[in-house]
C-alpha cells in the first residue's frame, strides 16, 4: 500500500504568490492608495512596478548588459557602446536575508540584499544575466562583494575610484580608471567609442538629467506639489527603465505638476513639517522611511541620497567635444562633486546639506544610516553638528530592510513632525 | 537677485542664456578688427593701452600697448627719469590704470588680439580632431611664477639701460621677444619684424630669441589653450593692479557644488575656480576673465561677472542646459 502512494511533486509556486512578490504589493498598495490625490502620470511608474516586482514581468533591455552595483560607474560610456546599463542596487527584504550567508551579521542590508539577488535563480527585476558587472571600488562591503559575486558564476570588472577626491592626484587617477573602463568594454562589446556614439549617449543622459531638474525644480514649491515617496519611486524605476521612455514619463509628470502649480493644487496641508532625507539610500521596496514620514502628515521635499538626487543631479560641462575631453569631462563629473561618505572628507556633503535645507526651505532633516553602513554610520557625528550649528533639527534613524522595527520608527517620526510643527508655530 | 522690474528681469535671461562661445568668437573678432585695422580709420586710443595692440603694427593699429612707452621710458637716462621725467612715467601709469580698471583682465580674454590669435589657434586645432595639452600641477605651479620673473626683467632691464648698465640695443627688452612684434603686423602684410639684427651682439640674441620664441608661441598654443597667457607680464602687472577693478569675477561658494565643471572648461586650468569656496572674488592671477567658467556652470548664481557692483552675466540652470544641448534629443 505504502508504495502505492503517489508523490506530489511540490510546485514551484508562481512567482505572484511569493513573498517577494508580496513584499513589493504591499509597499507599492501602501504608496499608491494611502493617498488621496496622487498624479495622474505617476500611473506609468505605478504600473511599472507592478509589472516588474509584483507580477515578475522582465524588464527588456538593448544589447549587452551592464550590470552597476553604484551611481560611480559612468552610464554614458555603457550606452555609447550600444550596452544598457543597469543599476543592481536592491530595496529587497527577502535578498536582504538570502543575502545574509555572504556577509557578517552587521553588515549593510543594500549590499546583502544585492549579493542575495545575485545568487538567487530568479532574479527580480528579471533582467537577465548581466554581461558584466561592474564593481566600483567605493565602501568596503561593495568592494569585498566582488569577489563574492565572481563566485556566483558572473564576469566583475572592478573599476578602481579613489576615496580622496580633493586632490589632483585622485583626479588624475579616476580619469585614467574611466579609460581603462571603456577599454574594457570596448573588448566586451567589440565596439569602438566614437565621438558620434558618446555624443549620442551624453545626450540620452543629459535629457534625462534635465527633465529630473524639472522634477527637483517644482519640489522646492510650498505647499508641496507632489509627495516624496512617487519622487522615490520615480528615481527608483531610473535604475531598470529604459532611459528614454523614463525620461518622456518624468517630462510627462513635469507637464502636470506646471499645471498643478497654475491651479494653486496642495498636494500637502500648508504646515506639513518640510524634511530633508539623507543617508542610506531608500530603494524600492524598501521605501520605509519616506513612507512614514509622509503617512505621519510631514512631507520629503529632497534628499542627499545615491538612489535619487546624487544620482542626477550632477551635470556634465564639454569645452571640446571630442572623445578623450569628453571621456575626462564625465570622469570629473563622477568624482569631484560626489558627496558619497566613502571619501575621507566631507565638507561638500555638509555644504550641500545646508543648501538643499535653504532651497526647499525644509523644517527638518531626517538622516537614514542602514545597520552596518558604517561610512553613513561614523558620519552622522559630523553631520548633525553642522546642523546642530545652523539650528536645524535632524532626526537620526538606525534601520535596515527588516518590517519589524515599523512601529517603534512610526513613533519616533511623528513625535519629530510634531516638534517640527511646533517650532513652526513659535516662529510664526 | 534683487527684485526688479519685469523687463529688466527679461533682458537678464536673455543674457544669462545666451550661447556664450558664439557671442565671444564674435566679439573677439570684431575688437581684433578694430585695434589692428583701425589705424587705417584714423582710429587712435592713445599709447596707453593695457593690451597687446602691438605699436609695431604701424599702419593698422588703433592705439598701443603700454609696455612698449614703459619700456622707453624706464630706460631714459636717470638723471632724467628720477626727474621731470618721473612725472610723464606716472601719468602715464595712470592714463594704463584707468583703461585696466574698466575691464580688469576682461582685456585678456576679450580684447588682447594675441589671445584671439590664440583661440584661433584652438579651434583650429579641435577642427582637426586633435586634443589639447594640460599640464601637470607640479608644472602649474612652478610655471606660474614665470610671468612675474618677466615683469621683474622687463622692468629692470630699462632701468639698467637708462643707468648705462645694459646696451641700448637691448631696448625695450620685452617688445624684442614678444610674439605680438612679429604676429600682429604679419597682418597689415607687414614681415619686416621677421629678421635678425646683426648691428650688435646683444641685439642679434634678442632679435633670435623673438623669433624662437614667436615659433615656441604658435606651436604651443596650437597644442595648448592660452598657452602665452601664462607667463605674459602684462598679466602679471595687471593683477598687481586688479582691486579697484570694475569689471569682477564673483563667486558664492554656498551654491557651488565642486563639480569641476567650471574648471574642466578653463583655459587657463585654474583649480581655484572649481575648489575654492571661501573667496568670493575668484579671479587669480592666471585667469583672462574670458567667463567660459561663467557659461558653464549648471548652479544658477554660483559664479557671475559683475560690474560695478551689478551682476551683468550670471550661470543659471537654465542656460546651462541650453547651451549645452541639453534637454533635447541628439540631432535635433
Amino acid at each position: 500500500m505504502e508504495n502505492d502512494a503517489k508523490v506530489i511533486p511540490i510546485q514551484a509556486a508562481p512567482y505572484n504568490l511569493s513573498r517577494q512578490a508580496g513584499e513589493a504589493e504591499n509597499m507599492l498598495d501602501h504608496i499608491v492608495d494611502d493617498f488621496p490625490d496622487n498624479p495622474q502620470s505617476m500611473a506609468y511608474f505605478y504600473d511599472l512596478f507592478r509589472r516588474v516586482y509584483c507580477h515578475g514581468d522582465e524588464v527588456k533591455h538593448e544589447g549587452m548588459l551592464v550590470g552597476t552595483t553604484c551611481i560611480q560607474a559612468p552610464e554614458e560610456l555603457i550606452y555609447a557602446f550600444g550596452a544598457t546599463p543597469m543599476r543592481l542596487c536592491n530595496g529587497s527584504y527577502h535578498y536582504d536575508q538570502k543575502g545574509a550567508d555572504f556577509m557578517p551579521a552587521k553588515s549593510c542590508s543594500l549590499v546583502k540584499a544585492t549579493l542575495g539577488m545575485l545568487n538567487s535563480e530568479t532574479v527580480i527585476p528579471k533582467i537577465g544575466k548581466p554581461d558584466l558587472i561592474v564593481n566600483p571600488t567605493t565602501c568596503d562591503q561593495k568592494k569585498k562583494a566582488s569577489v563574492m559575486i565572481e563566485g556566483m558564476g558572473h564576469s566583475v570588472y572592478e573599476l578602481e575610484f579613489p576615496n580622496v577626491k580633493e586632490s589632483e592626484a585622485s583626479r588624475v587617477y579616476w580619469q585614467r580608471s574611466v579609460r581603462q573602463f571603456a577599454a574594457r568594454l570596448r573588448e566586451l562589446t567589440g565596439k569602438k567609442l566614437t565621438r558620434k556614439n558618446l555624443q549620442a549617449a551624453m545626450a540620452k543622459t543629459s535629457r534625462a538629467q534635465a527633465a529630473f531638474r524639472k522634477l527637483h525644480n517644482f519640489r522646492r514649491k510650498s505647499p508641496s506639489l507632489i509627495l516624496g515617496k512617487d519622487a522615490f519611486l520615480v528615481t527608483n524605476a531610473y535604475f531598470f527603465d529604459d532611459i528614454e521612455r523614463w525620461t518622456d514619463a518624468v517630462e510627462k509628470l513635469n507637464a502636470e505638476l506646471e499645471l498643478r502649480d497654475e491651479a494653486g493644487f496642495k498636494a500637502v496641508q500648508s504646515k506639513a513639517p518640510r524634511v530633508l532625507f539623507t543617508g542610506s539610500p531608500p530603494i524600492f521596496p524598501n521605501l520605509k522611511l519616506p513612507l512614514l514620514i509622509e503617512e505621519a502628515g510631514g512631507v520629503v521635499v529632497t534628499d542627499e541620497t545615491c538612489s535619487a538626487n546624487r544620482m542626477l543631479y550632477d551635470m556634465t560641462a564639454v569645452d571640446e567635444w571630442l572623445v578623450n575631453d569628453m571621456v575626462d569631462s564625465l570622469a570629473d563629473k563622477y568624482l569631484k562633486p560626489c558627496t558619497c561618505p566613502i571619501f575621507t572628507r566631507n565638507d561638500d556633503r555638509r555644504r550641500r546639506l545646508l543648501d538643499l535645507v535653504r532651497d526647499f526651505n525644509a523644517d527638518g532633516v531626517v538622516y537614514q544610516a542602514f545597520a552596518g553602513c558604517q561610512v553613513y554610520e561614523m558620519e552622522y557625528r559630523s553631520v548633525a553638528d553642522e546642523f546642530n550649528k545652523a539650528g536645524i533639527p535632524m532626526l537620526y534613524i538606525e534601520t535596515d530592510y527588516s518590517t519589524d522595527d515599523k512601529g517603534q520608527l512610526s513613533t519616533r517620526i511623528e513625535a519629530f513632525l510634531e516638534s517640527l510643527k511646533n517650532r513652526k508655530k513659535h516662529r510664526a | 537677485m534683487k527684485a526688479s522690474s519685469p523687463r529688466l528681469q527679461a533682458l537678464r535671461d536673455a543674457v544669462n542664456h545666451v550661447h556664450f562661445n558664439r557671442f565671444r568668437f564674435w566679439f573677439q573678432l570684431a575688437a581684433f578688427v578694430l585695434f589692428v585695422y583701425g589705424g587705417y580709420l584714423a582710429i587712435d586710443l592713445g599709447s596707453r593701452l593695457p593690451f597687446f595692440a602691438c605699436g609695431y603694427n604701424q599702419e593698422g593699429r588703433a592705439g598701443v600697448c603700454y609696455l612698449l612707452p614703459l619700456q622707453h621710458q624706464l630706460s631714459l637716462p636717470w638723471a632724467r627719469l628720477f626727474s621731470y621725467a618721473g612725472i610723464a612715467v606716472l601719468t602715464g601709469f595712470l592714463i594704463f590704470a584707468l583703461w585696466f580698471i574698466f575691464l580688469n583682465k576682461g582685456w585678456c580674454g576679450f580684447i588682447c588680439p594675441l589671445g584671439t590669435i590664440q583661440d584661433w589657434l584652438t579651434s583650429l586645432r579641435r577642427r582637426l580632431g586633435i586634443r589639447y595639452s594640460t599640464y601637470s600641477h607640479g608644472q602649474f605651479a612652478q610655471l606660474t611664477k614665470v610671468k612675474y620673473l618677466l615683469l621683474a626683467l622687463m622692468i629692470l632691464i630699462p632701468l639698467g639701460i637708462g643707468g648705462g648698465l645694459f646696451s641700448h640695443s637691448m631696448s625695450p627688452p620685452f617688445c624684442l621677444i614678444c610674439p605680438a612684434r612679429m604676429i600682429l603686423p604679419m597682418f597689415t602684410g607687414d614681415f619686416s619684424q621677421f629678421t635678425i639684427d646683426f648691428s650688435s651682439s646683444a641685439a642679434m640674441v634678442m632679435t633670435a630669441l623673438g623669433i624662437s620664441i614667436t615659433a615656441l608661441f604658435l606651436v604651443g598654443s596650437f597644442v595648448k589653450k592660452r598657452f602665452f597667457c601664462f607667463f605674459c607680464p602684462m598679466s602679471a602687472l595687471h593683477y598687481l593692479i586688479s582691486k579697484p577693478a570694475l569689471l569682477k569675477l564673483k563667486k558664492d561658494g554656498s551654491k557651488c557644488t565642486r563639480c569641476g565643471d567650471c574648471y574642466n572648461v578653463c583655459d587657463m586650468e585654474i583649480k581655484e575656480i572649481a575648489d575654492d569656496i571661501k573667496n568670493t572674488n575668484i579671479m587669480t592671477d592666471d585667469c583672462t576673465m574670458c567667463l567660459k567658467c561663467v557659461a558653464s556652470c549648471p548652479e544658477t548664481g554660483a559664479l557671475k561677472a559683475t560690474f560695478a557692483g551689478i551682476p551683468i552675466f550670471e550661470s543659471t540652470e537654465a542656460g546651462f542646459i541650453k547651451r549645452m544641448g541639453k534637454g533635447v534629443q541628439h540631432g535635433k
